[in-house]
């Protein structure tokens, strides 16, 4: 079998302070999978059950989401529900927001246009 | 009016999702830091038209992923199959070597009720069901990728009456997708 080698880039994203309507923004960048899906939603997480109360996430540099990365999205949707964290969601498209329709996710998540 | 269509998952033995016959087949480990390279390595070949951007890879990934984190629990030991065929359509067998799938029943049930609230639009009874957790699900489990690969798999996804093997086909209208 010939040996692929796989495209895939390591997840990263930054976190920068409230802006002026007090939203965190979480830019993230690579691919929302198995490997990094995991860390990501945990520091999230935290956030929230440290007090953010307003969170935007920038998915415009992720082409690709598995279910670890929707699990974790899934989760932030729970927590923040449980916490009266406002959560909202920027530049999902591509494979990714397929992905999110297919789990039925999509309609669960406050989307605003980019910029 | 708006009407409530249940999809389950479906335990066929004889079914001719696993007649491999004319198919390439390739063996792996149970390495779970491996999974996204070996499906590269099943998908080297697949045309572009097929891949729909990664949709491909990351859905034949995910059963990649529940052969060698759930079927074999990662016991490196144990191997997992993989039979394809993408010529016309993309078709798979994946077979792994452990107990098989014996939450399939609680999982259907757990899908209904959570269809059921997205139906009736109870998105407070949704979200809390929006991920499957069964006795070995860990917090890096996410819960859902039967329920997109029961969508994305629009040619049938079978279990064999073992559960440590499924077929699954997707099928493309003239190179494109026929989802969306």
């Amino acid at each position: 079998m010939r040996r692929a080698i796989p495209q895939y880039r390591p997840m990263e994203w930054t976190v920068s302070e409230a802006d002026e309507k007090g939203f965190e923004n979480v830019v993230v960048k690579g691919d929302c999978d198995l490997y990094s899906g995991p860390a990501f939603a945990r520091e999230l997480l935290v956030r929230i059950a440290e007090g953010t109360r307003r969170l935007r996430i920038d998915f415009t540099g992720v082409d690709y989401l598995d279910s670890t990365g929707v699990g974790g999205i899934i989760r932030l949707l729970q927590e923040a529900r449980k916490r009266g964290c406002e959560l909202r969601f920027r530049g999902i498209a591509g494979s990714p927001r397929r992905v999110l329709r297919m789990s039925n996710i999509l309609s669960l998540m406050k989307e605003e246009a980019g910029q | 009016m708006k009407k409530l269509i249940l999809r389950k998952l479906i335990v066929d033995e004889r079914n001719e999702l696993f007649d491999a016959q004319g198919m390439r087949c390739a063996e792996f480990p149970s390495d779970f830091a491996r999974i996204r390279e070996f499906t590269a390595q099943v998908l080297a070949d697949c045309p572009r038209a097929f891949r729909e951007g990664n949709l491909l890879e990351q859905q034949l990934s995910e059963i990649v992923k529940n052969g060698i984190k759930h079927g074999n629990r990662n016991d490196p030991s144990k191997r997992l199959r993989v039979w394809y065929d993408l010529r016309k359509r993309a078709r798979f067998i994946v077979e792994d070597e452990g107990e098989g799938f014996t939450e399939l029943e609680k999982w259907n049930e757990f899908f209904a009720k959570r269809q059921t609230a997205l139906f009736n639009e109870d998105f407070d009874a949704f979200l809390d069901l929006a991920s499957y957790r069964g006795p070995r699900s860990d917090e890096n489990d996410g819960g859902n990728s039967l329920i997109a690969a029961l969508e994305y798999w629009n040619g049938g996804m079978i279990f064999n009456g073992a559960r440590n093997k499924i077929g699954v086909v997707r099928w493309f209208s003239g190179g494109s997708a026929c989802l969306d």
